[in-house]
């Protein structure tokens, strides 16, 4: 058996800052076109059209690709999600659902205002660290 | 009898960017004249009022040669091929290469870059399985235009009619080699392997988008081959992109014009050093192949074949002219590695990419439909298990398996 011998790149070959190709491009265009398929929450919020080089595009794709395999992850969770005898299948679609409001507003608000910063500062002791 | 055949239970594609046959293989004629690259007499004329022809040079260098990124859209292609001849009765000479560089710098002595190619020893990791294993001296791009259409064409056998960059499949009426393979009775195993989430896939978003099980990342490759758990048929894709991981810096190594070449050398030989180091050596194929030209000179005029069912409009073409998807594109390099191929074996029949899920169909398989017009006549490189076996089309012909296969420090 003959072992040969492969030249190393120079470090110098590598750049993130070089201009997208038509190919990178291309993907992205592609990517772009599945982020918008996307449940709201897992879309990256990058504006495509000003992603200049390699390392931003490479970020992004990164972003889409993950978020594409989350949603889809999230998907067979939610299909394998054991319901309970005796309960209707509707109860566990409510967990997705709105919050219930109240005459005082949403549970959520009332949730976020007892453990507001200010309502904190004013129970911790002056000089304690959080 | 043909005991590698009978052992072939797994078949791996590599695809690499944007390289042609003569500027990457070229220089081996010199060393097997059977090999149909660079030899005297071969030039294309320059831009200059007494278009003074530019031969082939041997002065390819691994980067910053070719930029701007030659020019590989269809009307591109178009003048590569015809040599800027537009009407009806032309003929295709493969005299357009410098003329369609030039239009891009405007530059004379840059446009004769075009005509460079690699000597042998600068892709030690190229030239050694080319020389080693089985070497194809026509193998075209499918279209004469881009990579995402072209790589269609490795997934789909057709590019639904696109000549171009912009492939959304809807609907489309032929599975992929995939879906086809995944769904059949008894079920068969596929996986797109890429390289990390960082350079993620190519063109294949919308079985990304449905069906991300299919995929897998290079790691996972190297994994399953160390574990012997290769699918059936697997396709690996290169790095595409320089990015920083969570790991470290990578670097682009689809050799895709301005990227390193010697990145892609160490790729397609970490790749087949993978295989090879494997328990399933013995039954795994890899083929490597570019899935177009570049833009880069070339001498093999790419012939005439089964028109699809699609026609790309004149609009579309960008030449005035429609395309009927009847010729195919420009040469590419393309090489079959198996223990079970005799060293120095030369290929001269006709294939492109549509091949590629013609062979996986009929070998897996069998018969199968419905397949688009130019993958059901596209020629196969594995003949199917099944039935006779003609030795004269069987690459895997050894009656015993090969112990002398190179290996790179890798």
């Amino acid at each position: 058996m003959t072992l040969i011998h492969v030249p190393r790149p120079p470090k110098s070959a590598r750049d993130p800052n070089r201009p997208v190709n038509a190919l990178l491009k291309a993907q992205i265009q592609y990517l772009q076109d599945a982020e918008l398929k996307l449940p709201f929450r897992q879309r990256t919020n990058i504006y495509v059209n000003a992603i200049k080089t390699e390392g931003e595009a490479a970020r992004y794709i990164r972003r889409v690709t993950e978020a594409i395999h989350q949603a889809h992850e999230a998907a067979a969770r939610k299909r394998k999600r054991p319901v309970q005898e005796g309960v209707i299948n509707i109860a566990a679609a409510a967990d997705d659902g709105p919050r219930k409001r109240t005459s005082r507003g949403t549970t959520a608000r009332k949730k976020a205002k007892k453990t507001s910063p200010k309502t904190a500062r004013k129970k911790s002791k002056p000089g304690r660290k959080e | 009898m043909a005991p590698g055949l009978d052992r072939l239970k797994h078949i791996v594609v590599l695809m690499m960017e944007n390289r042609s046959f003569d500027h990457m293989l070229g220089g081996l004629t010199a060393k097997n004249p059977k090999i149909d690259g660079i030899k005297p007499g071969l030039s294309n004329p320059d831009t200059s009022p007494a278009a003074k022809p530019v031969s082939p040079q041997p002065l390819a260098d691994f980067q910053g040669q070719l930029d701007p990124d030659p020019d590989h859209h269809f009307p591109a292609v178009d003048l590569q091929i015809f040599g800027g001849d537009t009407s009806p009765t032309r003929v295709a000479n493969m005299q357009g290469f410098v003329k369609s560089y030039f239009n891009q710098r405007r530059d004379l002595k840059h446009s004769q870059k075009i005509m460079y190619y690699f000597p042998p020893e600068k892709l030690p990791v190229l030239t050694t399985l080319a020389t080693e294993f089985a070497v194809f001296n026509r193998w075209f791009a499918s279209i004469p235009g881009p990579t995402i259409c072209n790589r269609a064409f490795a997934h789909y056998g057709t590019s639904f009619g696109r000549v171009d960059m912009n492939l959304l499949y809807v609907n489309e009426p032929f599975k992929s080699i995939y879906n086809r393979l995944i769904s059949a009775h008894p079920k068969h195993t596929a996986k797109l392997y890429y390289y990390d989430t960082t350079s993620s896939t190519m063109e294949i978003t919308n079985l990304l988008q449905y069906q991300p099980e299919l995929f897998g990342t290079y790691p996972q490759f190297l994994e399953d081959c160390r574990k012997g758990a290769l699918p059936e048929y697997s396709f690996v894709e290169p790095n595409y992109n320089d990015h920083d991981t969570d790991g470290g810096e990578e670097i682009a190594n689809d050799q895709h014009p301005d990227h390193d070449v010697q990145a892609g050398e160490l790729y397609i030989a970490s790749v087949y050093n993978a295989i090879k180091k494997s328990p399933l050596w013995p039954n795994t194929a890899l083929l490597i192949v570019y899935d177009e030209h570049g833009g880069i000179y070339d001498h093999v005029v790419p012939p005439a074949c089964t028109t699809d069912k699609f026609t790309a409009s004149a609009n579309a073409t960008g030449t005035g002219m429609p395309f009927a998807f009847d010729r195919l594109g420009v040469r590419v390099p393309a090489i079959l590695v198996s223990p079970w191929i005799s060293r120095g074996t030369v290929v001269d029949r006709v294939f492109d990419h549509a091949s590629i899920p013609a062979t996986i169909t009929k070998f897996f398989l069998g018969d199968y439909s419905p397949r688009s017009p130019r993958e059901t006549s596209a020629d196969i490189f594995i003949e199917p298990q099944a039935g006779p076996v003609d030795p004269a089309r069987n690459l895997l012909s050894l009656d015993t398996m090969r112990t002398d296969c190179p290996e790179f420090d890798v």
